[in-house]
């Protein structure tokens, strides 16, 4: 038994990675994009992309509130920023209770106009984000649990796999594509794990970190008496205390821009103001706090740090500068934010996005691997190709062509609906959804009807196409599309297309690769293969 | 300075993998001595090494930390890229990326 521990953790990599990983792959996929949700929602509201900010975009919007709501309890005024073009604004009407977030009306204002604008209805980069920890059209609680239990099985995949392919840091930069299948699929699995592999223990981990007290509720609940509530109070989660009732006296409000001015003065090199919150305007006792764009911590949100001023006199009220916290808890909620990337710039989402493809590339590739390596050890040099093989065999490999290539397809069938549904449907954003997941539903159904090998191109062809003519519908149906984009110097929308052609054309190459079968021609038959090397690292 | 920490951290992590045979060998046709290829280890810690500050400095550690090992898996996923399809190509671009990495440094 001198390999025993090592055969046993090869064993439980190989299975706690193909039970859940097709789900683990879904969740990598969507939760890769969804490091860039606010720029995919941007895209996906065409109606926006006329909004340019400007130097007055605060003024205008604080203006544009008191005629739209100047009876209102609250304004909270979101402004542009780097991910956005628009004004998102909200207000609570007087009669309201403070925590109704229900009876908050929303609006969107044109940064440029103050105008009222009115984006399509679509769930937009939200959709995938969400459906990343909580799937779709089932209890959020159970589908967490669902997601919960896979982390868990990725943690223990990831922890596994470095055992069990032990040679991975000797390895470090080998990639052999011109060796057999086997070999290749080989280093190309573990070349995106162990390149990213500091990213992929810190999400998963983090992953679980977030679900914390649903997966382990027990300390809280021993500590608390049960009452999750006066945790998640003294955690620093706690609500906002209800704000004073509007004053009778009428007063005007005073200007925006000296206090705007101000904040930029003690929040210089972060972005500027990120949102106001007008309270009681209109009143004697009004008061206009303002938060920064950014945070430069990751553990915090920006919402800690808060400038309140006098509605009025514009007098600085305070100033508070934001708590030390625990260490445990700063730990924790480092490792949380680091998951979130809230805090994370364009230069940096793109490095977290980087990684995340290197996730879905290696749990995709692990998938493919397990229906490579049982194809070789039965002989057969074609890894693509159908043959006579155990029912098991081939379920997973027509799970892994309706999920590795048909999920991506599903995601560009998502965007294509956004832009050719009619803007006026009833439930338009639940259309879009229901596109989506037709798409996956039929890339599933079309794996089993098809040889293995066309299969494969086809839905990676199909993938392939879609995105890489997402910039040409983008350009029929929109004034957002590269040609104005990237002479204006707009990344957000320009950046979209460009990363939908590269998308396309990754996938074309990929589906040229499995239709050519290049693997094949220079594949050794499995029998030439030094069966000890290769064969014994892989069980 | 993500440029810095990136060009830096390609530099090392070419050293890094020029010290070992296989890839000494897909670049040069040649193993390397063993005092060449312990040069080159040293040299590749080195540039590991000096590749951390500019990201610490650009974005403080909490941010520096992860933004430089996201920089270290873009440099090796291009060293692992290069490496069957442009050997020579990975070689050259070492001197490159070092010669440029000074730059957005001084930029800011």
């Amino acid at each position: 038994m001198k390999d025993g521990f090592r055969q046993s953790m090869a064993w439980l990599h190989t299975w706690s990675g193909l039970l859940l990983g097709w789900l683990l792959f879904a969740v990598f996929l969507t939760g890769t994009i969804a490091y860039f949700r606010q720029e995919v929602t941007v895209w996906m509201q065409p109606e926006l992309h006329g909004s340019i900010p400007d130097a007055g975009t605060a003024e205008r919007a604080v203006e544009r509130m008191g005629q739209l709501a100047p009876d209102a309890a609250q304004w909270t005024i979101t402004l542009p920023g780097e991910r956005s073009p628009a004004v998102s604004v909200s207000w609570r009407p007087v009669d309201a209770k403070p925590n109704d977030r229900a009876a908050l009306k929303r609006a969107t204002l044109d940064a440029g106009t103050g105008a009222v604008l009115e984006p399509r209805d679509t769930a937009g980069g939200n959709f995938l984000y969400r459906f990343h920890f909580e799937l779709y059209g089932m209890p959020r609680e159970v589908a967490r649990w669902i997601v919960g239990i896979a982390t868990m099985a990725m943690l223990v995949a990831i922890v596994s796999g470095i055992i069990t392919h032990r040679r991975i840091f000797k390895d470090f930069f080998t990639f052999r594509p011109e060796k057999s299948a086997l070999r290749s699929w080989m280093d190309g699995h573990v070349a995106a794990a162990v390149l990213a592999l500091p990213f992929h223990l810190m999400i998963t981990y983090s992953g679980l970190l977030l679900f914390m007290t649903m997966l382990m509720p027990w300390a809280v609940d021993l500590a608390y008496d049960g009452n999750r509530q006066a945790y998640f109070a003294e955690s620093g989660f706690r609500r906002a205390p209800p704000p004073p009732r509007p004053a009778p006296q009428v007063a005007p409000l005073t200007p925006v821009a000296p206090l705007l001015a101000e904040a930029d003065r003690r929040w210089a090199g972060r972005g500027g103001v990120g949102s106001l919150t007008v309270t009681n305007p209109g009143r004697a006792n009004a008061t206009i706090e303002l938060r920064p764009a950014e945070s430069d911590s990751i553990g915090r949100g920006a919402a800690t740090e808060r400038l309140l001023f006098d509605g009025v006199t514009g007098r600085t009220l305070e100033a508070p500068p934001a708590e030390p916290q625990p260490a445990a808890m700063a730990t924790g909620n480092y490792l949380m934010g680091l998951h979130l990337a809230r805090f994370a710039g364009t230069g940096m989402r793109w490095l977290f996005f980087i990684s995340g493809v290197a996730g879905t590339v290696m749990v995709g590739s692990g998938l493919i691997l397990w229906v490579v390596k049982r194809r070789s050890q039965r002989g057969r040099a074609d890894t693509w190709a159908d043959g006579p093989e155990p029912f098991g065999h081939r379920l997973a490999d027509r799970l892994n062509i309706g999920v590795v290539a048909g999920l991506p397809l599903a995601v560009a069938a998502y965007f294509w609906a956004n832009r050719l549904l009619p803007a006026g449907l009833e439930e338009r954003a639940g259309w879009e959804i229901g596109v989506f997941f037709l798409t996956w539903a039929a890339a599933l159904l079309h794996a089993p009807l098809r040889p293995s090998r066309r299969g494969w191109a086809e839905q990676l062809w199909a993938g392939a196409a879609l995105f890489a003519l997402l910039p040409m519908l983008n350009l029929a149906t929109a004034a957002g599309h590269l040609g104005n984009s990237l002479p204006a110097g707009n990344w957000l929308l320009a950046g979209f297309d460009l990363t939908a052609l590269a998308v396309g054309l990754l996938l074309g190459f990929a589906a040229r690769k499995v239709g050519r079968n290049v693997f094949a021609r220079k594949a050794a038959p499995a029998s030439a293969l030094p069966a000890g090397a290769v064969v014994e690292e892989l069980t | 300075m993500i440029l810095s920490s990136l060009c830096v951290a390609y530099a090392g992590l070419l050293a890094l993998a020029l010290a070992m045979d296989r890839h000494h060998e897909q670049v040069f046709a040649r193993r390397p001595s063993a005092r060449t290829s312990r040069l080159l280890g040293w040299a590749g810690w080195l540039g590991l090494a000096l590749s951390l500050p500019p990201a610490v400095i650009g974005w403080g550690w909490a941010v520096g930390i992860p933004a430089w090992l996201g920089l270290l898996t873009v440099a090796a996923a291009a060293l692992v890229l290069l490496f069957p399809h442009a050997p020579r190509a990975a070689l050259r671009l070492g001197p490159v990326a070092l010669l440029c990495a000074p730059f957005p440094a001084l930029l800011g």
